[in-house]
């Protein structure tokens, strides 16, 4: 029934958790952190740069997985500094275009390896 | 129209009417001021579930952030998620879980003196914490999920 998520596409999760498990038409994606999976390395000096290539590593589980952005009901962005809002927003507002998901934001005292911002997600279809 | 044309058309229309049929509709749940320009939905329906944005204490009517502490902002932060579940046709006892994010632990007690007036029965699941900050300065903010 719970079927377990895995792409090359996106980093390889940096803990024990999984990229997304699917179960009965709901997706649970992982917080994404701006890692290019290609090197596994942390990229983007500034959160423009970042929430790209997070946006690009949640697409990449999304489309293994079936769904699309489109499919999107829920993300949670967590940022290291709510003075990077606005410019998340900007990049986040180019990857949900129509129907956008209901989403929470806030600022965190740190995440994992550094990163400047970090999403979660949902979808269901 | 050629015969096989009409036959080809038929299984189109079939196809297109199977898909929607078995395709869970995303709905957006929206009020008229309450997110003018930030890239989200106040709420999104799909099947029986409504997952509703993080709210923060900005009176509908003006805009503006109530500013008098964490009592009041909570009791607004409530209101504007209690719009919304109504306007999608829920109610406050389908909330099953919300995430409550403070900008200072302390104001926990304070909080909860206000939510549990809003759930006093069958209250959802929760979490809440602290957070290093909330947009526009906010104290507290509230997101939740609803199933009916």
């Amino acid at each position: 029934m719970k079927r377990i998520i895995h792409t090359k596409n996106a980093p390889a999760a940096v803990g024990p958790y999984s990229q997304a498990v699917e179960i009965k038409g709901t997706l649970y994606i992982s917080g994404q952190v701006p890692i290019d999976p290609s090197t596994g390395e942390i990229v983007g000096d500034n959160v423009s740069e970042q929430t790209e290539q997070v946006l690009r590593n949640i697409g990449a589980i999304l489309e293994e997985a079936g769904y699309s952005y489109r499919d999107v009901v829920k993300s949670t962005c967590f940022l290291t500094d709510m003075a990077n809002f606005t410019e998340m927003n900007e990049v986040y507002a180019g990857f949900y275009t129509n129907e956008q998901p209901a989403r929470a934001a806030f600022a965190v005292k740190g995440l994992p390896l550094g990163a400047m911002i970090e999403i979660e997600t949902i979808a269901v279809k | 129209m050629k015969y096989l044309d009409k036959i080809l058309l038929f299984f189109l229309v079939i196809i297109i009417f199977g898909s929607c049929s078995t395709k869970t509709v995303k709905k957006v749940v929206s009020l008229d001021n309450i997110t003018a320009g930030r890239p989200y939905s106040p709420a999104i329906e799909v099947g029986n579930t409504l997952y509703l944005s993080g709210q923060i204490a900005v009176d509908p009517a003006t805009g503006e952030m109530i500013e008098s502490g964490i009592e009041d902002q909570t009791d607004q932060v409530l209101k504007n998620i209690k719009a919304i579940v109504e306007k999608a046709g829920y109610s406050m006892s389908d909330v099953v879980k919300c995430n409550v994010m403070l900008s200072d632990i302390e104001f926990y007690g304070q909080m909860n003196s206000i939510y549990k007036t809003y759930f006093p029965e069958e209250p959802p699941a929760r979490k809440a914490f602290a957070v290093k900050d909330l947009p526009m300065g906010a104290l507290v903010e509230i997101d939740a999920i609803a199933i009916k």
